[in-house]
């Protein structure tokens, strides 16, 4: 009879996961957004798709020539399409850049400072001057191309990834640990910090009644619950990790290193080894050529030399 | 053999004026299913804790006695040996969380015991299988509902298949369906491995069944211990420390009082169905 029932449980308990499953496996979701399950980015080893996040975030940190970073930008466009990410989604940014360009050409146009070698324009009753201003259009740039480059990789990656990466690399294992239990950490953090609001919300408290002065200090309040839980929790994790047998060392008692097997489930191509060979070395590239002889400077810019004879020519 | 030993057990958290656990003398053989039943604070959380080590290890206190695991001082067993021998789960299953996705929470454990690829894939397939939480594999754990997230905490010690398994309140933030599958699987477990199981647990009704003896902790002490037959035969004694007997046994345990039924009380609906078809019967015949 306990048979049949316990049969019977069973079934409905699959019944119920495999249509809660069906909907929720399309998609898998990332660090900031959702990438289908099926997407051809997962044929890339996480390392390699590591090494984007160098190669596209900090790549244009070298380069002044806002063409080669829009061009940058466009490539990072391409590589999530062929992701297969919802670009829609990254609408969510507009702003921020919107917002980033105000700041940067509102101080650039009212405080350009002032260079004999400084070229004035008119512009709707304005004094511009253009060597400021075509610094900030391409320190803009750089900013935009590396800040895409960075959610390129944060939008098409999960924690595990990052965490795969970082020990296909053979980083000692207490620190990929650390970086896995921080991450953790931060959303706990996160949800307590909602949890305490929602308890003071549901007991009365109007925030938007409150003055700057007073919220400040609400904040500050949530500090002391907040530490509370945060202690609590790593006598929680303490005992957890105690008590499935982790070691700070990662070592095991005969001395050998703990297996890994998470990451005898990735397979590192070839591909990725092209790859990775191939972004690294034109990083280096790069480096030396913009460091040591030049190249890619803003003096050097033949949009700039373009719109200052324009700017000169018109001038005469 | 015996899986568990207490003797003499006393401790004392920092700070506390009384003992949380005093004078405990306990013997658990292997491959029995225990359960601590008791009032919330009265030393069940702390006895399963002893056992396991993490007190005295990581909480400061005084400590007497001796707890044994097969036969070893539980204070010179290693972090490891001792994760291999005994599995513990936490009632907060969020609580005992490490890794980000289902999968690595359930090979977290394996692989800090070193096991080889092949046998953490065996070990994975198996426990999930039996705690239905394959389709989970490749999500957060902290996305899943409370009932997967034990089902995953339970898996991810059970795939360790330690010798003894403890498991503090595995139901205790559960909805009752939720509840009714970690009743299934510690069933499936208790039918499938030989395992010694200690559950600590307020559900009465469902984990009596389940149970080859009853632990009843009251002030830090044994108040009793029986198999579930004879546990609830002093309905009066245990209502006295805080624990309502299952409805079948209270109501056939009326029956008895009043000289209707003889027998053994059950502990289950249908011992009392049968108990009661008993009595309908003698007092028709």
């Amino acid at each position: 009879m306990m048979a049949a029932q316990i049969a019977e449980n069973t079934h409905q308990w699959r019944y119920r996961l495999d249509t809660s499953l069906r909907v929720s496996q399309r998609m898998r979701r990332t660090l900031l957004g959702t990438v289908p399950v099926h997407s051809p980015l997962y044929k890339l080893h996480p390392l390699t798709r590591f090494v984007t996040l160098l190669f596209l975030g900090v790549l244009p940190m070298f380069i002044d020539w806002p063409e080669i970073n829009i061009m940058i930008l466009v490539a990072i466009f391409i590589y999530l399409s062929w992701s297969r990410v919802d670009l829609s989604g990254l609408k969510i940014y507009l702003p921020l850049t919107i917002t980033v360009a105000i700041f940067m050409f509102a101080i650039s146009i009212g405080f350009p400072g002032y260079k004999p070698d400084y070229v004035g324009f008119p512009f709707m009753g304005l004094q511009l001057f253009f060597q400021p201003l075509f610094f900030t259009l391409a320190s803009y740039w750089r900013l935009i191309a590396m800040l895409f480059g960075t959610i390129q990789y944060f939008s098409t990656n999960r924690e595990r990834d990052t965490l795969v990466a970082i020990r296909t690399l053979h980083v000692p294992f207490v620190i990929s640990y650390f970086f896995s239990l921080s991450l953790r950490a931060a959303g706990m953090f996160m949800e307590d910090m909602r949890i305490i609001r929602e308890a003071e919300r549901a007991r009365g408290l109007d925030e938007t009644a409150l003055t700057l002065a007073d919220r400040a200090k609400l904040y500050a309040m949530y500090l002391i619950p907040l530490f509370t839980l945060a202690i609590r929790r790593t006598d929680e994790i303490t005992n957890a990790l105690v008590a499935r047998g982790y070691t700070l060392s990662g070592k095991l008692e005969n001395g050998n290193q703990r297996s890994d097997y998470i990451l005898s489930k990735y397979p590192f191509r070839l591909l990725d080894r092209a790859l990775i060979l191939g972004m690294l070395c034109t990083f280096v590239l790069v480096v030396i050529l913009r460091v040591g002889f030049g190249y890619w400077s803003m003096d050097t810019d033949p949009l700039r030399i373009y719109l200052l004879a324009m700017l000169l020519g018109g001038g005469q | 053999m015996k899986a568990i030993s207490c003797q003499e057990l006393s401790w004392k958290y920092s700070g506390r004026k009384r003992f949380a656990v005093e004078n405990v003398n306990l013997d658990i053989e292997e491959n029995t299913f225990v359960s601590i039943v008791g009032p919330n604070e009265h030393g069940k959380t702390t006895l399963v804790s002893c056992i396991k080590g993490l007190i005295p290890a990581n909480y400061h206190g005084i400590w007497y006695g001796k707890v044994e695991i097969f036969g070893e001082d539980n204070r010179n067993i290693t972090g490891q040996k001792m994760a291999s021998e005994v599995g513990y789960v936490f009632a907060d299953p969020e609580s005992q969380f490490t890794s980000m996705t289902v999968e690595e929470e359930l090979v977290f454990g394996l692989e800090n015991i070193g096991l080889p690829f092949q046998v953490v894939h065996d070990r994975l397939e198996w426990v999930s299988e039996i705690t239905l939480i394959k389709e989970l594999w490749d999500k957060s754990p902290y996305e899943i509902s409370g009932g997967q997230k034990q089902r995953v905490a339970i898996a991810s010690v059970l795939a360790m298949k330690p010798r003894i398994m403890i498991l503090d309140e595995p139901t205790s933030m559960l909805d009752p369906i939720g509840k009714d599958s970690i009743f299934d699987i510690m069933t499936n477990v208790k039918n499938e491995t030989k395992m010694t199981i200690i559950v600590v647990e307020h559900n009465i009704e469902q984990i009596a069944p389940l149970s080859d003896q009853i632990l009843l902790m009251y002030e830090g002490q044994i108040a009793k211990m029986a198999p579930p037959e004879e546990f609830f035969n002093n309905s009066d004694f245990l209502v006295d420390h805080g624990i309502l007997p299952p409805q079948a046994t209270a109501f056939v345990d009326r029956l008895k009082q009043d000289g209707f039924y003889d027998g053994v009380l059950p502990v289950d609906y249908e011992g009392g169905v049968k108990a009661t078809r008993q009595v309908l019967q003698r007092h028709t015949a």
